[in-house]
């Protein structure tokens, strides 16, 4: 609450007016089947109407120094086109856009560079691209070349580097810059995990040095750690202006259409060696929640139920935790007791107690076997498109019920997925 | 303390986006990315020249064998006369150079929509920004050649005694004309490169002509004894002619001044000069949009 009384002292930097951007696009014109001859010469000529299409529209916010804004929407909500008004890339249709001092884009990594010149003569290409002067990049360089580890081959045209040498470059001199506003899109899934980690480190350094920061991005992880507050577009309109979590949830609640509490897997593609032969996955419903938004650590229950062709004595499922990104976080196992008779529909209650998910999206995907000695098992159905999607919530105090005293309510991506139990310290005398 | 002070400098400007809006902000952003454009004029001339033997020697080269070219054309072989007493390549190659800028500057800003849209897409600056280092990079090739007419004049002073006019100390000044001529003319095309991609197409074509009809490879006045009496005159205020012609009569001493042509090269640069500017500004505004 204080920091938001502060905030409304700070100057307006950057103020948005109902702004607007209009494209026009083409539309392909339907020839009726009975076109005369004439029509038909028309059409020759002209085959095409032109349409209207409003990427953004009235759009007006303001942002007063040091704030972070995030833009959160779904693709072609206009995000994007935002940015390009606000640097100047294009020009609005309608509206004002009004700041002081100097707006700078962090790049899609890359952009400006010349694959016939050395490193060194790339930083200072790309440095005048960005609107450095030859003086801010000689007092900078040192601090790239080691930022970037590229070390030796800096005299090296950049055709030899292997594309992770020369997106560490880039991101380096991009990350010097020193604008009053800096405006980062979706840049930050580059190089190798070692190399995201610094990235995010220093976007973080960057975050709290009290520098104005616009942000887009589809990782919700990003746009927790980076920014204190969010707008979210949805087709062109802005829909939201204010917290970061609120403005997720929002932002997850307009994919209502994926994250619904009740599936059929009736339609779901299967792998190539499910026959339903044996047993079937039908439907799933989820319990005690209305909108597949869970808090930190809070059970997950859902009732999935399945049809058998013959009898099991030892079913198991597994319940497949995958990011975004479709890599596995993690798998919970549970072992059904009792038999399943042939021909027997069953609805099974599975809860996920204490899953010690970080703060996120998920997909769920399920996989259905049959417990055989040995440790053995024989695979019966699987939905590996995702059988559910979830999202996590941020920690909030009362949710983690040990003691966390200090404000660990966020969580930064390079933290991983899981957040492993609170491991044990002591301050020891030394020997 | 001194990076605070130019933190409070940077803050104090103010930029306001409209649409259609005409900003002073553009002309003084020019200013502030000019080392942008000695940049790019950099990386032209080194790209062009690396993993290359001889490098640098091909802006020799090429200008040379093309004055050789047309020396033996069209004054060995057609028999044309040169320009009063100077050998007939010191004529071609002083025509050879202007209509190389001119040539050069008006294909780069033509077509700097199209060359540069990657990088335009991406950032701003102010986007006459990549023509005038391309135009740059050009403007040191000829530097290179006009070295190259020095050395030549030199071997003709030894060989044949031709002694070049004192005029010669103006070849840089006059040598802006073909300049200013292309880079504006082309700058006022650019817009339409963006949606009449024919245009692209057409003007290395249209180039090759003007280096035939305008006079290059012979004298001015060769060319116009040719021409029949009644569009002599509409003939004589061909602009690249007017822009070789003061060139050639700074190096060559008994060239008289020919003052239509050159008051048509001048006009014409004055016309194109915010024409271009407007063209040109009203294209960037909207071209991410078309391209």
């Amino acid at each position: 609450m204080e920091n938001t009384v502060v905030k409304k002292d700070r100057p307006v930097i950057l103020k948005v007016e109902h702004v607007g951007k209009k494209y026009v696009i083409k539309n392909k014109i339907e020839l009726p089947s009975n076109a005369t001859r004439r029509q038909k010469l028309r059409y020759k000529v002209k085959s095409f109407e032109k349409n209207d299409f409003w990427a953004l529209k009235d759009i007006s916010f303001e942002v007063r120094e040091g704030d972070r804004l995030a833009i959160v929407g779904r693709n072609g909500a206009g995000k994007s086109t935002l940015l390009k008004l606000i640097s100047r890339i294009t020009e609005p249709t309608e509206g004002r856009i009004e700041y002081y001092g100097k707006i700078a884009a962090m790049l899609e990594v890359g952009t400006g560079f010349n694959q016939e010149l050395t490193g060194r003569e790339n930083v200072y290409l790309n440095g005048a691209i960005l609107g450095m002067s030859k003086e801010e990049i000689d007092a900078r360089f040192d601090g790239i070349v080691e930022f970037s580890e590229i070390g030796k081959f800096i005299d090296t045209p950049v055709k030899r580097y292997s594309s992770g040498m020369m997106v560490r470059l880039a991101f380096a001199v991009a990350s010097t810059m020193d604008p009053d506003i800096l405006i980062v899109d979706e840049v930050l899934s580059v190089g190798d995990m070692k190399f995201r980690e610094k990235c995010l480190r220093r976007m973080n350094e960057i975050a709290t040095s009290g520098k104005t920061i616009l942000c887009v991005s589809h990782v919700m992880n990003i746009v927790r750690g980076l920014c204190d507050r969010a707008i979210v577009l949805e087709q062109g309109k802005m829909v939201y202006d204010g917290e970061v979590e609120k403005a997720i949830k929002l932002y997850n609640g307009i994919n209502e259409d994926i994250r619904v509490t009740h599936r059929e897997f009736a339609d779901l593609p299967r792998p190539k060696w499910y026959t339903g032969e044996q047993l079937r996955m039908l439907s799933l419903d989820v319990l005690d929640n209305q909108n597949c938004i869970f808090r930190w650590n809070e059970p997950i229950r859902f009732n999935l139920h399945i049809r058998s062709k013959e009898t099991f004595e030892n079913l198991g499922l597994r319940v497949i935790f995958a990011c975004d990104n479709g890599a596995a976080a993690g798998t919970a196992f549970c072992e059904i007791k009792g038999p399943v008779q042939a021909g027997e529909e069953r609805d099974i209650c599975v809860c996920v107690e204490k899953h010690n998910l970080a703060p996120g999206d998920y997909k769920i995907k399920l996989e259905m076997v049959e417990n055989l000695p040995y440790d053995c098992f024989n695979r019966l159905d699987s939905i590996t498109p995702e059988a559910l999607f979830i999202t996590v919530g941020a920690m909030e105090l009362d949710d983690a019920q040990d003691k966390l005293s200090d404000n660990r309510s966020m969580w930064v991506a390079s933290w991983g997925t899981s957040r492993i139990p609170d491991a044990h310290a002591e301050l020891q005398a030394r020997q | 303390m001194k990076k605070e002070k130019k933190a409070v400098n940077s803050k104090a400007l103010k930029t306001v986006i409209e649409p259609n809006g005409k900003n002073l902000q553009y002309w003084k952003d020019i200013w502030r990315y000019r080392s942008l454009a000695f940049n790019l004029a950099k990386r032209d001339i080194t790209v062009r020249y690396k993993q290359t033997v001889i490098g640098l020697g091909w802006s020799i080269i090429s200008p040379v064998i093309n004055m050789l070219l047309m020396t033996f054309i069209f004054g060995n072989m057609a028999k044309m006369e040169s320009d009063g007493s100077a050998p007939y390549s010191i004529m071609v190659y002083a025509g050879l150079i202007p209509w190389t800028l001119f040539s050069k500057n008006f294909t780069i800003s033509s077509g700097t929509f199209l060359t540069s849209a990657a990088l335009m897409k991406k950032v701003y600056f102010p986007r006459i920004i990549t023509p005038a280092g391309a135009s740059l990079a050009a403007m040191v090739d000829s530097a290179i050649s006009y070295a190259i007419l020095l050395i030549i004049i030199l071997i003709s002073y030894f060989t044949t005694g031709f002694v070049p006019s004192w005029r010669i100390i103006f070849v840089p000044f006059f040598s802006l004309l073909p300049v200013m001529l292309g880079f504006f003319t082309g700058l006022f095309l650019s817009p339409f490169n963006i949606r009449y991609r024919d245009l692209n197409q057409a003007i290395p074509f249209l180039i090759q002509i003007g280096q035939y009809v305008t006079p290059v490879g012979y004298s001015f006045a060769v060319a116009c004894a040719a021409v029949p009496e009644k569009i002599r005159f509409v003939y004589s205020l061909n602009p690249v002619a007017g822009a070789i012609n003061a060139v050639r009569w700074c190096i060559i001493p008994d060239n008289a001044f020919h003052l239509p042509s050159f008051l048509a090269t001048v006009v014409c640069i004055l016309i194109f000069i915010p024409l271009g500017i407007k063209s040109f500004r009203k294209g960037e505004r909207t071209f991410v949009d078309l391209v």
